[in-house]
């Protein structure tokens, strides 16, 4: 068959590996390169700042970043989902606050149990409301999500505020029993943190979906190409309720372990958790563009987040500058995750 | 090089351009004269637009040489090609839906024309120039496509072009707006202005033209003044092509009825009604716009499609999502294999896999070893030239990268397989592997719905050919005992079925 | 015309004309609520609180028209303003506020060459900027707003002209800037142009690259502009008006008729999209609408509308 096509003269390509295997050989290289860039920086930072200032290195410290992980991780690990999915969600800010102000003012009523699992029912609920507005929308596109997600924030957002009358609601308040959250937000299950369990657990179960199951390759077919996927029999619909109402499920739960560490639940918790979470998918190295990513890298991407907000606090940069880092590193990313494409 | 004769406005000299996997044009000479009309003929695919991308500059030449108006033309673009005095009016009109006739008239040289007021004054005397009556402010995406080519005219105009080709102008016009654009083509004609008119209606040809050139596989194959051709004689040169082993035998095994189509409507089809036979490959012929992709997307749930029946076996069967059409047993490769088939930068493994889900899942857990298995055993099956299964399928050519959708749905063995145009863009050995397995699939009683442009293809390879035209069906015929000069004219719309 | 005909007839002007509907509705119901509202006192103080967006969404029109967005401007607003009050201590007034403005163009200018020259995704690269300037913004001031030194500076912001605030003339000054630019010039029209077709407006030899970048310049430069005019008023620099500014800005435009799609829309389009918010805010708050309720209803105001915009777009591409 080779000597045939060769034979039919120029113009006639053969039908081996084409010209393009070249370059996307070149471009492996490149997302490999930048996988381990992430991990490269990982280190990097960490060794600069254990050798300025060794306080880093203190038990404490690393205590404090393991607990840091919890509410951003989790939101995180929920919103790699959405974009693997091809789309964004804005929404988590007002879905924390929505959860967070519910389910603290349960615990007296209900009992902390019910409480708590009511607050995960309604991170879901926020979800799925997210997922019917843009299917009956018909929104396709990751800019037109971005929109309707961030109406949907104000409006969850205006919900806490209208259920809680604007006011913060505290641990020493509530007189019924609250081990639970107590322990999700200080305890400890041997050498590690309750909350470092339940991220563990969440990533290991997250990271099966992902991988392992059908749904979880639906989700990527979505994002990779939508009209493909369609056309190849795949429910595109239901493949767009599942990865927002798992985010909602997943800021939910980041929201009882934000409210459990800080023991308060006020109206506006939530705030800034969605640029942070997007922050921590795009550097972790999942692509906006959908189709790829990993709730492992999302992981080194809130790894690197956090580290970098905890040397930089060491270094006594304050926290408004690193506001603006963050949004130069945003900024970065996606311009490089860009070039990828191009 | 000789030099062109002054009488002649257009010297195209073997010019060729191959894309990868197609040789578009094969060496293209022809002659236009001043202020004639100029037809060109050809099916789909013999390379009109590649040819006419080039001479407007969209494209480049991979070489021969190009004269306009004496002047040697080389790496133009667009633009540079419309203030030369060439001007190209498309299919796919090129104006901005969303704004105004008279700005669209003037993209670009808003300044130069002072401004609004200069531009609608100055577009309205062009357009009464022509005789059309549109106001210079209604938004183009309002208008009929018979309004939006006068605007192109007008386009065209504006910039004193010499040349004017147009590229399938009446495809979408009625009676009446077709004898408006006859009369603007003599008034053009009149003003010194030369035409390159590109069509397959044999009968505007005829009409319009002085001289007509036949074009195919990439070579223009005859000129002559139009007086010079019998419609027979253009039909067969257009069609005409030794045919040897480039396709193996054709299935013989028409079976029983396997699937009925009644009454498809939409508002580009009407009342589309047909029978698919097992072991039967059946040929959807028409011009590009026809509706033969709408069929089959109807078919398979791809548009929102309602009103219409289709039963399989004798029960009705309802349709409404690709995934119903999968559950019912059809396959659907697509028309646009890169934006429609694939997902690019997965493996090909992930996209040979992608419809057979149910084969290597269990419980909604993927056993990554049966996954591994089938897509090894497509890639051996259909000789999938690529390094490994895991390699980027956007790495692979074009038609091993159709190849991966065909094992796709292979894979499942559906009994009803549509193909709209699966050769497209692919080397000749590829091609006969596909024409190969198409046959396997028919002689295992499966169907086969094929859409294709070539016409020498489905003349091959299809038991049965239902021609296309408008939106209708205009008629039934057999290959193995119809010529291809009848099945031609049938899909032009002049057959005995036509309206 | 049957019933459903004339159904369907008004549910498409409806979603097309969804701006002047929701203004209609809300003047409406206000002849019988409150007809305090028409009084010239209470239009010229809404014209007033809401110019300092008019102006945002006169810039940012420019670049949705041309096929982009630009969600930076929020962050810009923040820094121009607190620059313009820094500078105000070492430099003449007039300076300053050059400067200010300047610095909204140059950001404009980074805009450009990540969306237009790199051809990356405008909306998340611009809210990334948008990010990166609060958090500068925060840094300069400490997180406490800078109060001005240059009393004449507040006159800007809060002085009036014959009985007409400065800012609702400063605000009519760049409507008519801005329509004119995009209405008479040529490089109005090929920003219409380039959001309608991109690759027809290139074909047609329009300097795609150059003009799309100048859009982003141009709304930098107006958001820089809005910053000085807000610390003018305010007297002070705040960082606080950040990112949610942006967003509704965006969302007020398309509310109007200005399309993410491109090429669709105009400045007097973007204005009364604004203008929707603006009448919300003034009539929630003459209703006594409790100021909760107030952020849920525009909030639902803001998902209805972009939906309809969505669902429109749907509707087209399916029909078959």
């Amino acid at each position: 068959m080779q000597e045939m096509n060769s034979a039919l003269g120029a113009g006639t390509p053969d039908g081996s590996v084409a010209p393009g295997a070249r370059r996307g050989a070149l471009r492996s290289t490149a997302t490999l390169a930048q996988d381990y860039l992430v991990l490269v920086m990982i280190a990097v930072l960490v060794l600069i700042t254990a050798a300025v200032e060794p306080k880093f290195l203190l038990r404490a410290n690393l205590v404090n970043i393991m607990r840091q992980f919890g509410p951003l991780i989790m939101v995180s690990m929920g919103m790699t989902f959405v974009i693997i999915g091809g789309f964004i969600d804005l929404s988590v800010a007002g879905t924390i606050n929505l959860v967070a102000v519910v389910t603290i003012s349960l615990i007296q009523p209900l009992g902390q149990v019910p409480a708590l699992l009511i607050g995960l029912a309604i991170g879901a609920v926020c979800g799925l409301l997210n997922a019917v507005v843009i299917l009956s929308s018909g929104a396709l596109t990751q800019a037109e999500a971005l929109f309707l997600t961030f109406g949907m924030s104000t409006v969850f957002s205006a919900f806490a505020l209208l259920y809680s009358h604007g006011s913060t609601m505290h641990f020493w308040d509530i007189e019924a029993s609250k081990s639970v959250f107590e322990g999700i937000g200080g305890g400890n299950l041997g050498p590690l943190s309750v909350s470092f369990v339940m991220f563990l657990s969440c990533l290991v179960v997250l990271w099966i979906f992902q991988e392992k199951t059908v749904e979880g390759r639906y989700i990527r077919l979505t994002g990779g190409n939508k009209t493909a996927a369609r056309l190849a029999g795949v429910n595109v619909s239901r493949a767009i309720v599942l990865i927002y109402t798992l985010c909602g499920f997943m800021t939910g739960v980041g929201a009882i372990v934000l409210f459990s560490r800080i023991t308060t639940a006020a109206p506006v918790i939530g705030a800034g958790y969605e640029t942070n979470a997007i922050l921590a998918v795009v550097v972790g190295g999942t692509t906006l563009l959908g189709g790829k990513g990993s709730v492992v890298r999302t992981v080194m991407g809130v790894l690197l987040v956090i580290l970098m907000s905890n040397c930089l606090d060491l270094l006594n940069v304050s926290t408004y500058l690193q506001v603006a880092v963050k949004g130069a590193i945003l900024v970065l990313a996606i311009w490089l995750d860009n070039r990828k494409r191009v | 090089m000789e030099a062109a004769g002054a009488d002649v406005i257009l010297s195209i000299r073997d010019v060729c351009k191959t894309f990868p996997g197609v040789r578009a044009l094969d060496g293209v000479s022809v002659d236009v004269k001043r202020g004639t009309v100029h037809g060109i003929v050809g099916e789909n695919g013999a390379g009109k637009s590649t040819l006419m991308k080039i001479l407007s500059g969209v494209y480049e030449k991979d070489s021969g040489t190009v004269h306009f108006d004496g002047q040697r033309i080389e790496r133009t673009t667009p633009h540079q090609s419309m203030q030369s005095g060439l001007a190209i009016i498309y299919q796919e009109l090129n104006l901005v839906n969303t704004m105004s006739v008279g700005e669209n008239v003037f993209l670009g040289r808003f300044r130069e024309m002072g401004g609004m007021r200069g531009t609608h004054a100055r577009a309205r005397e062009i357009l009464d120039s022509i005789g059309c009556k549109v106001s210079t402010g209604r938004l183009v995406s309002e208008l009929s496509v018979s309004e939006k080519q006068m605007v192109e005219i007008a386009k065209a105009l504006s910039f004193q072009s010499k040349l004017i080709i147009m590229d399938e102008p009446s495809s979408s016009l009625t009676g009446e707006e077709l004898v408006e654009l006859a009369k603007i083509i003599q008034q053009l004609k009149e003003q010194g202005i030369s035409i390159i008119y590109i069509s397959h209606k044999l009968a505007e040809i005829f009409e319009f033209c002085d001289v007509v050139s036949v074009m195919r596989d990439g070579r223009i194959i005859d000129t002559k003044p139009k007086t010079a051709f019998t419609r027979n004689e253009l039909i067969a040169k257009m069609v005409g092509r030794t045919i040897e082993n480039e396709y193996p035998p054709r299935p013989q095994c028409v079976g029983a009825p396997l699937m009925e189509v009644r009454r498809i409507n939409t508002r580009k089809l009407h009342d589309i009604s047909f029978t698919l036979h097992r072991g039967e490959i059946l040929g959807l012929v028409g011009l590009v716009g026809a509706g033969r992709t709408e069929i089959v997307r109807a078919l398979f749930g791809a548009d929102k499609v309602r009103g219409h029946e289709v039963l399989i076996d004798g029960k009705p069967v309802a349709i409404r999502t690709p995934q119903d059409a999968k559950a019912a047993g059809l396959g659907f490769i697509p028309e646009d294999r890169k934006l429609q088939g694939l997902v690019l930068p997965f493996s090909v493994e992930a996209n040979i896999s992608m419809a057979s889900f149910k084969k290597f899942s269990r419980l909604g857990f993927i056993r990554k070893s049966i996954e591994r298995a089938i897509a090894a055993r497509q890639v051996k099956a259909l000789k999938v030239k690529t390094p490994s299964a895991r390699v980027p399928v956007r790495n692979l050519s074009g038609g091993n990268q159709q190849k991966c959708i065909v094992g796709r749905w292979l894979e499942i063995s559906p009994r009803i397989f549509i193909m709209d145009e699966p050769t497209r863009g692919i080397d000749v050995g590829a091609k006969y592997e596909i024409y190969v397995l198409m046959k396997e699939i028919a002689e295992r009683g499966g169907a086969i719905i094929l859409i294709s442009s070539e016409l020498p293809e489905v003349l091959n390879m299809a038991n049965r050919v239902l021609t296309i035209f408008e939106g209708r069906i205009t008629g039934e015929l057999l290959p193995e005992k119809a010529s291809a000069d009848e099945i031609m004219t049938s899909a032009l719309g002049m057959g005995r079925g036509a309206a | 015309m049957t019933a459903t005909a004339i159904g369907n007839s008004l549910f498409k002007v409806a979603t097309k004309q969804k701006a002047f509907m929701a203004i209609l509705v809300m003047l409406l119901g206000m002849v019988f609520s409150r007809t305090d509202f028409y009084t010239a006192y209470n239009l010229l103080d809404m014209l007033n609180s809401t110019s300092i967006l008019l102006i945002l969404a006169f810039g940012v029109t420019l670049t949705i028209i041309s096929g982009g967005c630009d969600l930076s401007i929020g962050g810009i607003l923040v820094v121009a303003g607190i620059l313009a009050i820094k500078l105000l201590n070492v430099m003449p007034m007039w300076l300053s506020i050059v400067l200010a403005v300047a610095f909204g163009a140059v950001v404009g200018f980074v805009n450009g060459f990540l969306v237009v020259h790199q051809k990356t995704e405008p909306f998340i690269i611009t809210l990334g900027m948008g990010l990166l300037l609060t958090g500068i913004a925060q840094q300069l001031t400490d997180a406490h707003p800078i109060p001005a030194t240059n009393p004449d500076f507040m006159v800007i912001g809060n002085g009036d002209l014959h009985g007409v605030p400065n800012l609702v003339l400063i605000m009519l000054v760049c409507f008519g800037l801005s329509y004119a630019l995009m209405r008479f010039t040529a490089f109005g029209r090929n920003l219409y142009a380039i959001g309608g077709d991109y690759e027809v407006a290139r074909y047609s030899g329009i300097d795609v690259i150059r003009t799309k970048w100048l859009a982003f310049v141009i709304s930098g430069a107006a958001a820089g502009l809005a910053g000085v005019l807000l610390s003018s008023k305010l007297n002070t620099g705040s960082p606080v008006y950040g990112e949610t500014t942006a967003l509704v800005v965006n969302c007020g435009v398309v509310v109007g008729g200005t399309s993410f799609a491109g090429g669709i829309g105009g400045i007097p389009q973007s204005a009364l999209g604004l203008l929707v918010f603006g009448m919300l805010d003034n009539v929630m708050n003459m209703l006594g609408i409790a100021s909760y309720y107030q952020v849920l209803l525009k909030g639902a105001v803001i998902v209805t509308i972009i939906w309809l915009d969505c669902f429109n777009q749907k509707v087209k591409r399916e029909a078959v």
